[in-house]
């Protein structure tokens, strides 16, 4: 209740709502920290090679089994603002690099309680914002200095990158098919978009992966994960209209429509008042020779195949079948939109304006496969295909929901790489590579930054510190003796004399076995925006949360 | 409300004690409620009364309550404030103006001063946090004059008399002119403006923006805007003032991930929320050297045609229907092929384009979006010298695109941002336009970047147009309040001691800055008056005047020096208002709170 104390002589006054509550200084503080720790807290055993999965029960029953950070966060009800906060977090980092969710909210919460200290000794948050701050912009710079680039193509390389990043994963035993499908599905939708040569930004991409729309994760239950693969083309869930179609073409020439080819009245309102018995059978007749129209416009550009998104009247099959056409009906927009980049064609939306440029003949093989108990349309062999379906299977609908969040983590990585070459090793060497940096860096700074800064640099260890709690090692034994090889590389470049060069350090911890590793010959990385991103966005959340003295519940509905 | 639970609400016993009349026609309710107290006011009202002292002094602490609250977060260490509302979304802000905004402030004195925040967020666009408190200031030290037996009108005609000496000694005394305006100083005003914020820490990078993207808008002002500006009071030179920057052309558009330092100003550019309506459009069109992209901005349906509710035709032959079918498409695809005729290279429309009409746009090369929100086609149209088109049709009955409603760019493309994609419009050709792309950790953080950059935007706006700077951090509170005081002792009417309470009210600024960054604020307070006085009696040194506070430090210093400026005109408005808002409440001496109508 915020109101004024009260007066002598007189009541309370009442300034605001009586619902509204308060927390003020020091302890909405500390709130926001123990918030911040609850929710690291929830995720943290879901980190490394040796994650556990979490299975959550939504209020309707339904059940959803995962390990992936920002889909453990997305299910679980939270009501403290602060951790709501922390969730947007591994949300915006989903959205912009798909990868680190867990890592990004471990890190923010450990950047938090590395701060409590400060704030119980009444360090004014503003300061520890700034060497925060500073913080950040040296470990960004420690990043760059340690950051290898590697060739996309270089297939060796990708796959022990994305190995590692989907080494945690469920489907770790099929690791192989795994990250060769990402790869392959990544490479497939890769293309160069034209940039205008007026403009010179360096904010806009020169390669255009798009994921959502162009490779598209198919699952059907059933089989094994063996039989998962990326096709060199389309394929979809739909069946021949009619029966006496072709299953299987070779080379066929392909057109999309987006028209229904059955008879449809106008979008105003029509009445039709008939006085003759004539007038009804021309009506019918009209109708009839419409279908037919449209069908004989198609023909006459003799595709093979027809493949509309409405649908297909039984007269127009009946055309087709007789043309020997292959038809298709009620096909997804994104779907069709799919087919037009495997095989070339344009989608068309009037048949009296089909063109030949309009036909696809990019496909190599057309044939309908009948999986389970259903029928699929496969566009295979494509030659330019800069679309694809990635097929997967399993034994049940949870497994394969599990598969393909992983699948998707992993195209992720590699399409993050494909922006951006650069890569950064994994199993904590980054993170105890910037912790020692900073260690080194904070103790010249001066002043009361100093504290703070050094703090960033002890938050960054929680990354291998988690590795090696997960896998059930001696975790003191350790990171320090992580600690101590970077640590002494520094000592050794001081030993030879040649200040400011910079120790390439890559010793992490293999986090299956708890080993420490050299990462350069163990052939884990991972890509370079990820771990800026998780590093940026840690801190900088942090440091939103610190500033925060007063939260105030209750208050109406924000109308700015 | 009859019965209110004293125990449950918290208000005062003596509205208990005072338990109305029932208003004669509401007789029929008097059975409800309690007996009618004898010492009440005797009218015949259908609710409470309060008077004189009473009411003064609730009031006054309904107006330091809603200071209190915001007072944390004024000045460079000022915290933030997180605000959850019943359906738990979350707010974090430190802009006084959003605060007051989103708490639920019910004490109807306490609402002026909400007010009184909003009018600064609108009319200046800053110093929302600061005007609050001095006005609540200003009534704590009314009302215990009054208490002290002052009549509140002596007391309002004191504070009027101080506001003008105030007024006129910035105006004299403490602008500096600076006639030739050069990036530093609107970066350091802007940065001054946003060193609260949560971007204050970026402030060198974000200042830049705000002073490129207030540049980038510049207009020729009408005469009108020119009066506007002397009328404003602020000092206009003639020969300087000629331009105006509307804020409205800069478009701040939130797309979180990444982080805040990424965030960039699309110099001359704008950005829409709106992606290619198919797949097979190009990404991006680009000008030739002949012709520029030419954008069409539509407020109206490309959809198939249907005729109005109501409009019937009737046919005699029934092959007149395939017609009417067939005409219904063709109208739509004249349509888009006038446009396209016109020379539309983009096609932006705020309605539906029906997916049988992309065919035209694909094949013409021609990036059409959807649904684009229609204020941001308002501003797009001004911003490349085109028109929204509501409707095709002239006054002959015909349809027909005119070739001169379309806007002029350099280059249109998708840029993917985050998880979706947007439309940047490069190079706008007409009154300019710019738009800033912020991103951040998480929308929270945005929104707050997003107020922070607003009154930065206007800070560095005032800026610009009155070319006038007064040093910040408690230098012109500092210096006023010396100055009045001296000015009391010239005035030999009651209003003297009035004037000087006026005098150390303006001290809260100073004081409330030191105390949110921990320091002592006595001392440094002390320290404050003492160098102002000596500048303002006879020590020569002219940069004594603009000595305020270091809060890192904890020490005084030039703050004309250091970079910490404000815009004349953005404190001589809070002097104003905030005076203005505790004569307001001031003059108030009897509340009469009617029961809501049964």
């Amino acid at each position: 209740m915020a109101s004024a104390g009260p007066m002598p002589g007189m009541g309370q006054v009442m300034v605001l709502n009586a619902k509204t509550q308060r927390t003020q200084g020091r302890k909405a503080q500390l709130d926001n920290i123990n918030a911040a720790r609850a929710v690291a807290d929830i995720i943290r055993s879901t980190l490394g090679p040796r994650s556990m999965l979490k299975m959550l029960l939504d209020p309707m029953g339904g059940i959803v089994i995962t390990n992936d950070g920002n889909c453990i966060l997305r299910e679980v009800d939270v009501s403290h603002p602060t951790a709501k906060s922390m969730i947007e977090l591994s949300r915006a980092q989903d959205e912009e690099v798909g990868d680190g969710t867990t890592s990004v909210i471990i890190l923010a919460g450990e950047m938090l309680i590395n701060a409590e200290p400060f704030v119980r000794t009444n360090i004014h948050p503003t300061v520890i914002v700034r060497g925060y701050n500073y913080a950040l912009q040296e470990a960004l710079s420690i990043c760059e200095k340690l950051a290898l680039v590697v060739d996309v193509h270089d297939t060796v390389r990708m796959t022990s990158l994305v190995q590692s990043c989907i080494g945690t994963k469920f489907s770790s035993r099929w690791n192989d098919i795994m990250v060769d499908m990402a790869l392959k599905a990544v490479l497939t939708v890769a293309r160069e978009i034209p940039t205008p040569g007026s403009v010179n930004d360096v904010y806009s991409q020169k390669m255009e992966v798009d994921i959502k729309r162009y490779a598209k994760v198919e699952k059907i239950p059933g089989g094994e994960i063996g039989d998962c693969a990326v096709l060199k083309g389309v394929m979809f869930n739909k069946d021949v209209t009619h029966s006496k179609m072709r299953r299987r073409i070779e080379n066929p020439r392909i057109l999309l429509l987006d028209t229904p080819l059955e008879y449809k009245k106008g979008e105003s309102q029509t009445n039709v008042e008939i006085t003759d018995e004539e007038d009804w059978n021309t009506l019918l007749k009209m109708e009839e020779e419409y279908v037919e129209n449209m069908c004989m416009e198609i023909i006459a550009f003799k595709p093979d195949i027809v493949i509309t998104e409405k649908g297909v009247s039984d007269l127009a099959q009946h055309y087709f079948a007789k043309a020997d056409i292959t038809a298709f009906r009620r096909l997804r927009k994104t779907d069709n939109n799919r087919v037009a980049r495997a095989t070339g064609a344009t989608i068309v939306s009037r048949t009296d304006e089909i063109r030949e440029e309009d036909i696809g003949t990019g496909c190599g093989l057309f044939e309908m496969r009948k999986i389970g108990e259903e029928y699929f349309a496969f566009f295979e062999e494509c030659k330019e295909p800069k679309a694809c379906t990635v097929i997967l299977r399993g034994g049940s609908k949870d497994v394969l929901n599990e598969i393909e969040r992983n699948l998707l983590d992993a195209m992720q990585v590699v399409r993050n790489v494909v922006f951006d070459p650069r890569l950064l090793p994994g199993g904590g060497a980054t993170e105890m590579a910037v912790s020692v940096g900073l260690r080194k860096a904070g103790l010249k700074l001066e002043g009361i930054q100093q504290g703070p800064f050094l703090a960033v640099g002890e938050a960054m260890e929680v990354i291998p510190r988690t590795l090696a709690q997960n896998c059930g090692v001696s975790v003191i034994r350790t990171v320090t003796q992580l600690r101590a090889k970077h640590a002494a590389a520094y000592e050794e470049i001081e030993k030879n004399g040649s200040d400011g060069a910079f120790p390439k350090c890559n010793w992490g911890i293999d986090g299956t076995t708890g080993q420490l590793v050299d990462m350069e010959q163990f052939g884990i990385w991972e890509p370079f925006s990820v771990k800026i991103q998780t590093i940026k966005t840690a801190v900088e959340s942090a440091c939103m949360i610190l500033r925060i003295d007063d939260i105030v519940s209750g208050s109406k509905k924000k109308g700015y | 409300m009859s019965a209110p639970n004293p125990a449950s609400t918290g208000l005062s016993r003596t509205l208990i004690a005072r338990q109305p009349y029932p208003h004669r026609h509401h007789n029929i309710y008097r059975a409800t409620m309690s007996a009618p107290n004898p010492a009440s006011t005797g009218l015949f009202i259908n609710g409470t009364r309060e008077t004189g002292q009473d009411v003064r002094t609730g009031n006054v602490t309904a107006a330091l309550a809603v200071a209190n609250i915001v007072k944390t977060s004024l000045g460079p260490v000022g915290l933030d404030k997180m605000l959850v509302d019943d359906i738990g979304d979350v707010l974090i802000t430190n802009d006084g103006a959003t605060i007051l905004k989103s708490l639920e402030v019910e004490h109807p004195a306490a609402r002026v001063l909400v007010d009184l925040a909003n009018l600064q967020d609108s009319e200046v666009g800053d110093g929302t946090t600061s005007v609050v408190i001095i006005a609540s200031e200003l009534l704590r030290r009314g009302n215990d004059l009054v208490k002290n037996g002052i009549h509140p009108t002596t007391i309002i005609s004191g504070y009027r008399s101080a506001l003008k000496a105030a007024v006129s000694y910035i105006k004299k005394e403490m602008v500096v002119h600076v006639d030739n305006l050069g990036d530093e100083h609107l970066m350091n005003a802007a940065r001054t403006s946003m060193s609260s914020k949560i971007i204050g820490k970026e402030s060198d990078f974000f200042s830049k923006m705000a002073v490129d993207a207030v540049k980038s808008v510049k207009m020729t002002a009408t005469a009108a805007d020119v009066a506007g500006y002397e009328a404003m009071g602020s000092s206009t030179s003639a020969t300087s003032n000629k331009h105006k920057y509307p804020l409205s052309a800069i478009h701040i558009l939130k797309a979180h991930g990444k982080s805040s330092m990424e965030s960039h100003l699309i110099d001359g550019g704008f950005a829409i929320n709106a992606m290619r309506a198919a797949q097979g459009m190009p990404t991006m069109v680009e000008s030739t050297p002949e012709a520029p992209v030419k954008i069409a901005m539509l407020d109206m349906n490309l959809q198939r045609h249907r005729m109005g509710m109501g409009v019937q035709v009737i046919v005699k032959d029934p092959a007149e229907i395939e017609n009417i079918k067939k005409r219904e498409m063709d109208i739509t695809k004249e349509r888009i092929n006038k446009i396209i005729d016109a020379g539309a290279k983009v096609v932006l429309t705020t309605k539906g384009v029906d997916d049988l009409c992309m065919k035209y746009f694909v094949e013409a090369g021609i990036i059409c979006a959807r649904r684009c929100v229609r204020e941001d086609l308002k501003r797009l149209a001004k911003a490349t010298g085109g028109r929204v088109v509501t409707t095709m049709a002239d006054m002959e009955g015909n349809e027909a695109f005119d070739a001169d409603c379309l806007g002029a760019c350099d280059s249109v493309r998708e840029v993917r941002i985050g998880d979706g994609e947007m439309l940047y419009v490069y190079g706008c050709k007409g009154h300019g336009a710019s738009t800033i792309v912020l991103r951040g950790a998480n929308e929270y953080m945005l929104d707050e970047m997003d107020r922070a950059l607003h009154d930065s935007l206007c800070v560095v706006k005032r800026m610009l147009e009155s070319n006038t700077l007064v040093p910040g951090g408690g230098a012109a509170e500092a210096a006023l309040s010396v100055h009045l005081d001296d000015y009391a002792h010239t005035i030999d009417s009651r209003e003297q001691v009035v004037i000087q309470e006026y005098a150390d009210a303006l001290l809260v600024i100073p004081k409330t800055l030191a105390v949110n960054a921990a320091k002592d604020a006595s001392e440094l307070v002390a320290k404050l008056r003492s160098v102002h006085a000596k500048g303002q009696h006879g020590d020569d040194d002219p940069s004594l005047k603009y000595m305020g506070l270091d809060l890192i430090e904890g020490s005084i210093r030039d703050n004309l020096k250091a970079g910490v400026v404000e815009p004349a005109i953005s404190k001589i408005k809070s002097l104003r208002f905030a005076t203005e808002a505790a004569i307001t409440i001031l003059r108030i001496d009897d509340r009469i709170t009617l029961n809501a109508a049964q």
